[in-house]
C-alpha cells in the first residue's frame, strides 16, 4: 500500500473532486442478450456487469422454498480487476460475505412470494475495481433485476461515504479507500429511503455517522435517476430509432 | 402512456395488476407501460407466469404412470394427465395445450393436448404475445399469409413455426418482440415482410453457391 | 438439465431440415461469420484488454503481466498462462463453480494457437536467474450465443495487441509506467466449423451448436496452421479437413484485417 499520500489538498481530492462529489456514473440496461435481465455500469474507474436469471426452476432442490422464490447472489471480482498482481479467480471470503449482504438487500424489495419454489439468480462480476464496488454492484444489480421483469417494490441505490484526512467525503475511490480512516457503504430503497445495506469500518463519531447518512441519501437521489433513465432508455432508444426511420432521417 | 419503473407512483387506484399499494399510494412493481387514462399497467419484461385458460406450447419432458411432465417455458412444470389424453404422448413431443388449473403452490395442470409435428420452436418475451397475435389475430395472420408458414403462438412466449419461409417468419416474430412498445407496429411489420420477400431470392442464390463450394470440397 | 436436451432434439431436426435446403436458419452463407465487432482497451486495470463480439456472443479478454519463477525445464523462458471462465451470467446453463471441461478445453485451444505460433517471444521475458515475466490471459465469456472459441481467440489476440508493457525495475513491475507495446509475431486467428448431418458451417449459432455432430477448430497464422481441435462424437473425412484448412486460411485473412 505504501506511504499515505495527502488525500485532500485545498478542499480538492486526488481525482479533482470536492468532498461531496460523485464520480461519473453511466449505466446501460440490457447489455447482455442471453440473460433475462442485465446491466453494465461504469462508475469512475469501476466497471461492473450484473445479470439476472429467473424466476427459474430451483436447482439444487434443497435451496427451494415452498412459499417464495429463493433469491441467490454471487458477487465476484475478476482476477484482472485491480491495478495490482493477477489475482485468483473465483469467490474469496470477502466476496462471499458481500454476496450475502447484497442478497439480503434484494430479498427486501423482490416480491418473492409471487414465485414459490423458484430461484432468482443475481450475478455481479466486477471487471475493474476502483473502490466502492459493492455499492456499484448493488446499483447495477438493481437495474438488472428490473430489466429482467422481476416484480419488486423498489429500486435500490447505493453509495459509500468515507472519512479521509479527517473529512467526510462521498464515493471514495481506491486510494481514498486504502488510506482513509473510515468507510461506510449504504444502500437505500428509493421511495422511502429505508436502509437496506449498512456496513462500516474505521472510527466515526455519532455526529459524523449522521452526516454520512445525509450525504449518502442526497447522492442516492441522483443515482436513482441514472438507474431510471437506463431502464427507460432500453425502450425509448428503440422508439427513437424507429421514429427516426419513419421521418426519413 | 408512459414508461414506469419499480417503485414509481402510479396514482392511488387499487387492484391494478403489477402494482402494490403502500400508504394509500399505488406503485409499479415492474418496468412497464402505464396507461394513465385507463389505469392499466402492462409489463414490458418478465418470464411466463401460468394462468387458468392460457393456451401454451410445451414439450413433453417426462412420461410417468399417471401422465406427463411438460416443460412450459417457465419455472413451473405443467402436468398432463393420461386420462385427459386421447392418444398417448411421447417423450419430446411438442404440444399445444390449455391450462386447466394453477393452485397456490403453482402446480400447473394441462388439458386438451394437441401434438405439433415437425417444425421449429422459438421463444419470445411472454409479455409481447398479445402484440404478436394482434387484434383478432391480425398480426399473426399477416405473417402467415406472407410466409405461408403454419404458426402457433403460446401464451408462454413459445412460438411454433412449420413450413413455408420459416426463417422469415421467425425474423418477423423477433421484430415484433423488439418493437412491440412502439406504435405503428402493423405497418412496419407489413413493410418488413414485403421488403424481405423481395430480397429473399437473391440471398438464396448466394447461399447455394457457397453450398456448392462445400460439396466441391468434399469430392 | 433435462429439458435442454429435449428442446435440442426439436431444434436439431429443424436445423438439419433447413441446412438440407441449402440455407441457414439465420439467412447467411455456410461460410459467413455473423457481424464481428472488436473493441480494444476496454479496461485500464489490465495491461491489455479487448471485447470481441460475434453476433450476440461477447467475450472479454484481459492480459496481465507479472513477475514469476520460470518452469524448471525452461529456465530462460517467461510464463504464459491462459484461463477461461464460462460466467454464469453468460448462459442459463453455465453454473458457478470451478472451470468444467468445456471451459478448460476453450482456454487450452486458444492457448495452443498462441503458443505454437510463437507470436510471443517468451525468451524476451527473461529477467535474471530464476526470475521471468509472466503473462496471464483471462477469457471472460459474458454472453453465449454460439462459437465461443473464435470469439475468445479474437479477443485474446486483440488484447495482446493492446498490451502496454509496464516498466520493470530490479524484477519489480511498475504498472504506472509503460515502455511500449508487446512485441508480437504473426497474428493468430481461429476458425471453428460445425458438421451437422452432411453439411458443414462456419461460426455456428447456439441452435446450430445443439445440432452439431462434430466440430473442428483450425487456428492459423498467414499460410500456416498452428493448432487444431476436433471435438464431438461425429466424424470428419480427411478430404473435408483438407478443404476446411484452405477455408480457414482464407477466412483467417478476413479476421486478421479486424485485428489492427
Amino acid at each position: 500500500m505504501g506511504e499515505k499520500p495527502k488525500l485532500i489538498v485545498n478542499g480538492v481530492r486526488t481525482d479533482g473532486r470536492k468532498p461531496g462529489d460523485l464520480r461519473s456514473l453511466k449505466i446501460t440496461a440490457g447489455f447482455l442478450h442471453r440473460a433475462d435481465g442485465s446491466a453494465y455500469l461504469e462508475w469512475g474507474e469501476n466497471k461492473i456487469l450484473a445479470a439476472v436469471y429467473g424466476p427459474r426452476e430451483c436447482v439444487p432442490r434443497h435451496d427451494m422454498n415452498p412459499y417464495k422464490a429463493c433469491v441467490r447472489c454471487r458477487y465476484v471480482m475478476a482476477p484482472f480487476a485491480s491495478l495490482e498482481e493477477h489475482g485468483r479467480s473465483g469467490p474469496s471470503r470477502r466476496s462471499i460475505e458481500l454476496s450475502k449482504v447484497i442478497r439480503e438487500v434484494f430479498e427486501n424489495v423482490v416480491l418473492s412470494e409471487q414465485f414459490p419454489k423458484t430461484a432468482i439468480d443475481v450475478y455481479i462480476e466486477v471487471l475493474q475495481a476502483d473502490g466502492g464496488t459493492r455499492c456499484a454492484g448493488i446499483t447495477a444489480a438493481s437495474v438488472a433485476l428490473a430489466n429482467a421483469g422481476i416484480p419488486m417494490k423498489d429500486l435500490v441505490s447505493a453509495v459509500a461515504v468515507g472519512k479521509v484526512d479527517g473529512e467526510l467525503v462521498l464515493d471514495c475511490n481506491k486510494i481514498e479507500d486504502n488510506h482513509g480512516e473510515s468507510d461506510v457503504p449504504i444502500a437505500f430503497a428509493a421511495r422511502n429511503k429505508d436502509v437496506l445495506l449498512f456496513q462500516m469500518d474505521g472510527l466515526l463519531s455519532k455526529q459524523e455517522l449522521g452526516k454520512a447518512f445525509e450525504m449518502a441519501e442526497a447522492a442516492s437521489e441522483y443515482i436513482h435517476e441514472v438507474q431510471v433513465n437506463a431502464l427507460k432508455e432500453v425502450y425509448e432508444k428503440k422508439k427513437a430509432e424507429i421514429e427516426g426511420e419513419n421521418n426519413g432521417v | 402512456m408512459k414508461i414506469v419503473v419499480p417503485g414509481e407512483s402510479v396514482g392511488d387506484a387499487k387492484n391494478i395488476p403489477s402494482t402494490y399499494v403502500e400508504g394509500g399510494k399505488a406503485r409499479a412493481t415492474v418496468v412497464g407501460l402505464f396507461d394513465e387514462q385507463e389505469g392499466r399497467l402492462v409489463s414490458l419484461q418478465g418470464t411466463y407466469n401460468p394462468r387458468f385458460d392460457d393456451v401454451i406450447i410445451g414439450v413433453v419432458e417426462e412420461v410417468k404412470f399417471a401422465g406427463y411432465t411438460v416443460d412450459v417455458n417457465c419455472a413451473y412444470k405443467g402436468f398432463m394427465s393420461s386420462r385427459d389424453c386421447r392418444k398417448p404422448l411421447r417423450l419430446g413431443d411438442v404440444i399445444a395445450a390449455k391450462v386447466s388449473s394453477v393452485d397456490e403452490v403453482k402446480n400447473v395442470n394441462l388439458i386438451e393436448a394437441f401434438v405439433l409435428f415437425g417444425g421449429h420452436i422459438i421463444d419470445i418475451t411472454p409479455t409481447k404475445v398479445p402484440r404478436l397475435i394482434g387484434k383478432k389475430n391480425s398480426m399473426i395472420g399477416m405473417i402467415v399469409e406472407a410466409t405461408k408458414s403454419e404458426i402457433r403462438v403460446g401464451k408462454n412466449g413459445r412460438v411454433w413455426i412449420r413450413g413455408g419461409d420459416t426463417s422469415l417468419a421467425a425474423r418477423a416474430v423477433f421484430k415484433i418482440e423488439a418493437e412491440a412498445h412502439v406504435s405503428g407496429l402493423t405497418d412496419r411489420v407489413q413493410a418488413f415482410l414485403k421488403k424481405e420477400m423481395a430480397n429473399g431470392s437473391v440471398a438464396g442464390i448466394a447461399e447455394l453457391s457457397e453450398r456448392n463450394d462445400v460439396e466441391g470440397a468434399r469430392q | 438439465m433435462f429439458i435442454v436436451e429435449i428442446l435440442d432434439e426439436v431444434k436439431r431436426d429443424y436445423v438439419q431440415e433447413v441446412l438440407k435446403k441449402g440455407k441457414r436458419p439465420e439467412e447467411r452463407g455456410f461460410f459467413d461469420y455473423r457481424e464481428i465487432a472488436l473493441k480494444k482497451g476496454v479496461l485500464s486495470s489490465a495491461e491489455g484488454s479487448a471485447l470481441a463480439r460475434i453476433g450476440k456472443t461477447q467475450v472479454l479478454a484481459a492480459v496481465k503481466i507479472g513477475v514469476g519463477t520460470p518452469f524448471p525445464d525452461r529456465p530462460n523462458e517467461g510464463i504464459m498462462s491462459t484461463s477461461s471462465e464460462l460466467l454464469p451470467l453468460a448462459s442459463p446453463y453455465f453454473e458457478p463453480g470451478p472451470p468444467n471441461e468445456n471451459s478448460i478445453e476453450l482456454a487450452r485451444i486458444v492457448d495452443r494457437g498462441i503458443r505454437s505460433s510463437e507470436t510471443i517471444d517468451l525468451e524476451s521475458f527473461y529477467l535474471e536467474e530464476g526470475k521471468v515475466m509472466s503473462l496471464f490471459i483471462d477469457l471472460y465469456v459474458l454472453d453465449h450465443s454460439g462459437n465461443l472459441i473464435d470469439a475468445s481467440a479474437l479477443a485474446a489476440m486483440a488484447a495482446l495487441l493492446d498490451v502496454k508493457m509496464p516498466r520493470v525495475e530490479e524484477c519489480k513491475i511498475i504498472r504506472t509506467e509503460h515502455v511500449g507495446s508487446l512485441k508480437l509475431g504473426e497474428k493468430v486467428v481461429a476458425c471453428t466449423f460445425a458438421k451437422i448431418g452432411e453439411a458443414i458451417v462456419l461460426d455456428a449459432s447456439v441452435d446450430e451448436e445443439a445440432a452439431t455432430d462434430a466440430r473442428i477448430t483450425i487456428a492459423t497464422v498467414p499460410e500456416t496452421v498452428c493448432a487444431v481441435q476436433k471435438s464431438g462424437r461425429g466424424a470428419l473425412k480427411v478430404s473435408e479437413i483438407d478443404a476446411l484448412i484452405d477455408k480457414s486460411l482464407e477466412k483467417g485473412k478476413e479476421l486478421r484485417k479486424l485485428l489492427v
